[in-house]
């Protein structure tokens, strides 16, 4: 293929040079421009959502103030504290990470160094498989199959450590199938693939040469993947796991199904909870007035949550980035 | 050379796409028909209560044979969603299980909204008691049952109003619904209105009931959780309960008679209804000796004024549909005929549509 | 120096004690991660299996949808079959280009600016959009003016695709090697030749994949179409711009947990239809972006 040196597109009068001088061509400045715009639409997405929830969750604002804030939703009697769900939301979000993120980076790893490329392809296949099973399949697998069979688990463990100080507040009764651990385990399920799946694309691309580098120095394949996959990726492992947080946050119908749909705050993980995206879910359909901007508040109050938990993330990140370059 | 072909690959298969999407944007929406001026075409979009969804679907299925350019889609979406719709104008006619109530009047202002009843079913108390096959409870027990101050079967208020039937002492679990809905505002309407004094939760479409109760998805999800669960007890819609199997207890009637859910008995209870000048009443705990009292209805609303001829002729042609030769459908889905006296008011009503 | 009388064997076993322990954990520890993924998978899709592989049949893919209570050798699935195939096609192309776009955006032309980094940050906010919110809002701003259809179905998946393709094409673009492009650039190649024949193919393999996720994503997801789409129909809608439709997961939803036995079947049956198809374009994808990128290397 041979080569093209562009011809100099500057305007007329300068001199005529190499084209590593010349201004960018317009194809090339249409392409940027392109691409900005590209870029931009995502800020005026965000922008228009963001906008437009509030302006219908004001009335919701305005007439509750700060018992928005409040713990109790009962739209019969016009109360609508929000409390119960963002603490539902955390949690299950906090559960769903905390299962998926080890489990996924595991088989990522698993894929990149542990299995011979030939055997690569039917696990990344595996991978696959779970994530075209689509969010509806996973919360009626978990409402008529899943919950009802781990209940007896919850219910043994319960009654186990009923009694113990921290234990039996975190897992003492009261035990329901739905619950805010069930939930967790199906959305930790549903956020896998995308935590692995990014993972192992981002694991690849640590050059050969430094994984050779660090076997030639002695290293078993855990210090390799200590000393050399974990500095080169970790930027990109961070991104998939918020990645998988920002779905584990929002994913609306397998959450509605397994959560248990009851608006308390408890710390007993495996009682019957509600989250953010489960109640606007279950309730917006004959919501009206005061209880339908409440609905659309909780969104505004979750986009309130992701940026928050983003901006910590992407703090800690830079932190430790920096103290790896540091090192 | 490679590049050539991958961009030959990739050029031709944007053309089928975009070709694709061409060809379906520029094709006439299928479902339009010719729009002949004789009879009545065009697609009618409707949405809301799940309560009529079955009716619906039999209808439209049937209506399809009668006049087949006209075509009909009902979404569904819960009553509340069937209303917004209508106020915002992206559906034809609503189905609700309740009037607009009055924090919804406003969106509905300078315009007339026209009530058609079509449907009328009873509310099931549905329990799972293994060896218990007949059940009694009055309007003050189902209250304090299901605000779990009666915490199980043998209680001395059941055992009081069922004697001669063997209570086991298991724990009442109280079978609800996870999602707001039409059955629940009439439900607790129910409540509200034959137990003033016990039943302390209003009606609403969203009820907050004491922790522990199970909640389910849909009147099928509370089905499933009555069936799955022993001593369970729940409120599901006839015509789920009688296809998931389930027991059923009767309830004492206003008129003091122990009634077993039926469509006779819903129709006998929307026969003793008042009905209000625009088409709007109330079915629960109506009077009757063989009145069922947990008995609700659903309107389909349409605006009096039309913006197309064509929509209104579509409009009356299917709501005609529904109140006349439809509702021969409705005992097979275990669903009640409206009493002919509001039958007839109803269909009276068609001509004011355009 | 004296040389050693004998060579010495390299010692290429593991070290011993506790690194080769370490070493040995942590491989059981990666292969029991996979086995965990595997064992709940298999239950589901043996489930959908059992309840829906009895409901599939040539009429069963190929019928208009029937009413609920018909028992499940009547009628089939097929406008949820075409509904969601055009509202996946038409979001996936109006989001996977746009979404890879604005990731070269953040990656070759933002650099580090202001600009490119609170996009990128807006980017993972907007993940954490959940889908219904999605939903409702293309349903206020779309549908309220323009009414139901495929379209403003598209729209909303696409919404919901668009930072999940933009974050993981930019992690892509990211780790390609910057010595591939100052090899383009030394031969004197403008910046968007660069991107689009140096850069973009070698990132093509995860761009694919993070692509590939956001399809399975947006065709599985129910919550933002029950707004914007309508639902209801029986018959299939062929113009996805106009008019209302109906998808895969609405009609799962809807008869899934119906008590009769005819909608279960179909809901499961349709549940299985997804799955097949959702995960034969996944192998498709992925069998194709290999033997391209097979060329490129």
């Amino acid at each position: 293929m041979s080569v093209v040196i562009p011809a100099d597109q500057a305007a007329p009068g300068s001199v005529p040079a190499s084209g590593l001088t010349a201004r960018a061509g317009l194809g090339d400045r249409g392409f940027r421009w392109l691409t900005l715009a590209a870029g931009l639409l995502v800020l005026v997405i965000l922008v228009l959502i963001a906008v437009s929830t509030s302006q219908q969750a004001s009335q919701w604002f305005s007439t509750e103030g700060l018992k928005i804030f409040g713990t109790k939703w009962d739209p019969a009697t016009n109360k609508f504290g929000a409390t119960p769900f963002i603490y539902g939301t955390a949690i299950t979000g906090v559960i769903a990470l905390v299962m998926a993120v080890p489990v996924s980076v595991g088989i990522a790893l698993l894929l990149t160094e542990v299995v011979p490329y030939r055997f690569a392809r039917p696990i990344v296949y595996v991978v696959d498989l779970l994530a075209v099973v689509p969010s509806v399949v996973w919360g009626l697998w978990g409402i008529l199959v899943f919950a009802p069979w781990i209940q007896h688990t919850y219910a043994s463990i319960g009654s186990g450590v009923n009694g113990v100080p921290v234990l039996g507040n975190l897992f003492g009764p009261p035990t329901s199938g739905p619950s805010f651990f069930t939930a967790g385990i199906i959305l930790a399920f549903m956020i896998t693939p995308i935590v692995t799946s990014l993972s192992r694309e981002v694991i690849a691309t640590v050059p050969t040469i430094d994984r050779e580098g660090a076997y030639a120095l002695g290293a078993t394949r855990w210090e390799m993947i200590r000393g050399v996959v974990w500095p080169h990726s970790q930027g990109g492992v961070v991104g998939s796991v918020l990645l998988g947080l920002g779905r584990a946050v929002g994913e609306t119908i397998a959450a509605a199904l397994v959560i248990g749909s009851s608006p308390e705050i408890t710390s007993h993980l495996f009682a019957t909870g509600y989250s953010m995206p489960a109640v606007i879910a279950n309730q917006f359909g004959e919501a009206s007035g005061v209880f339908k901007s409440a609905l659309l508040g909780l969104g505004v109050l979750l986009f309130a949550f992701t940026i928050i938990i983003n901006v910590i993330a992407r703090g800690a990140v830079e932190r430790s980035t920096r103290r790896m370059r540091g090192a | 050379m490679q590049r050539l072909r991958v961009q030959q690959v990739t050029t031709a298969a944007l053309a089928i796409v975009v070709s694709g999407f061409s060809l379906a944007a520029c094709s006439s929406s299928g479902s339009g028909g010719s729009g002949g001026s004789s009879g009545p075409s065009g697609t009618l979009n409707a949405s809301g209560s799940s309560f009529q969804l079955l009716f619906q679907q039999a209808a439209i299925q049937q209506f399809r044979t009668i006049q087949p350019n006209v075509t009909v889609n009902y979404g569904g979406g819960g009553s509340g969603k069937g209303r917004s719709d209508l106020a915002a104008g992206t559906v034809n006619f609503a189905g609700s299980d309740s009037p607009i109530p009055s924090t919804e009047t406003a969106n509905f202002a300078g315009k007339t909204v026209l009530y058609f009843p079509v449907v009328i079913g009873p509310i099931t108390m549905s329990y799972n008691l293994p060896g218990v096959t007949s059940l009694k409870l009055t309007p003050t027990v189902i209250a304090d049952i299901f605000q779990a101050k009666i915490k199980t079967w043998n209680d001395p208020a059941i055992k009081a109003i069922n004697p001669g039937v063997t209570l086991p002492s298991t724990h009442i679990t109280l079978a609800v619904r996870a999602d707001s809905s039409g059955t629940t505002q009439n439900f607790s309407l129910f409540l509200m209105t034959a137990a003033p004094s016990v039943w302390k939760l209003g009606s609403s479409s969203t009820i907050s009931w004491p922790s522990g109760a199970q909640a389910g998805s849909g009147n099928g999800g509370v089905a499933q959780i009555v069936h799955a669960t022993p001593g369970a007890i729940g409120y599901v819609d006839y015509a789920d309960a009688k296809a998931a199997g389930l027991t059923f207890a009767s309830v004492q009637n206003k008129a003091g008679q122990y009634i077993v859910p039926s469509t006779t008995a819903a129709s006998a209870a929307a026969a003793g209804v008042t009905v209000a000048p625009d088409l709007t009443f109330a079915a629960v705990w109506a009077p009757g000796a063989t009145a069922y009292p947990i008995t609700y209805q659903s309107w389909d609303l349409v605006y009096q004024k039309q913006s197309s001829a064509s929509t209104a002729k579509a409009l009356k042609a299917y709501l005609g549909y529904l109140l006349g030769a439809g509702q021969k459908l409705l005992p097979a889905l275990n669903y009640a005929p409206l009493p002919a006296s509001i039958d007839a008011k109803a269909k009276a009503q068609l001509s004011k549509i355009g | 120096m004296a040389v050693a009388p004998q060579q010495q064997r390299a010692d290429l076993r593991e070290p011993a004690g506790w690194r080769r322990t370490k070493n040995r954990i942590a491989t059981v520890l990666m292969v029991l991660s996979f086995v965990v993924v595997i064992i709940p998978l298999g239950f589901v899709l043996y489930t959908t299996i059992a309840k829906g592989a009895s409901a599939i049949t040539g009429s069963f893919l190929t019928s208009p949808i029937p009413s609920v209570v018909e028992p499940v050798n009547v009628g089939g699935i097929w406008p949820a079959i075409l509904g969601t195939l055009e509202i996946t096609a038409l979001a996936t192309v109006i989001a996977v280009p746009l979404g890879v776009l604005g990731a070269v955006y953040l990656n070759e032309y933002g650099g580090n600016n202001w600009l490119s980094r609170f996009i990128g940050f807006m980017a993972d906010v907007m993940t954490g959009v959940p889908s219904i919110i999605m939903g409702l809002f293309i349903y206020s701003i779309w549908v309220l003016h323009f009414g139901y259809s495929g379209l403003a179905g598209a729209l909303a998946l696409g919404a919901l695709m668009l930072p999940i393709v933009i974050r993981s094409s930019y992690e892509m673009l990211r780790l390609v090697p910057d010595s591939l492009r100052q090899g383009s650039y030394a031969l004197g190649a403008s910046k968007s030749r660069v991107t689009l024949t140096v850069v973009l193919p070698a990132a093509v393999g995860g761009i694919v994949s993070g692509a590939l996720l956001a399809v399975a994503r947006a065709a599985g997801e129910t919550a933002p179409l029950l707004f914007v789409i309508l639902g209801g129909l029986t018959t299939g809608n062929a113009n996805v711009f106009h008019g209302a439709n109906i998808a895969l997961p609405m009609l799962i939803f809807q008869n899934a947990s119906s008590p009769y036995p005819g909608a279960q079947a179909r809901g499961w049956g349709a549940a299985l239809t997804l799955i097949a198809i959702a995960f034969i374009l996944m192998i498709a994808a992925r069998v194709v972006t290999a033997r391209f990128a097979r060329y490129a290397r």
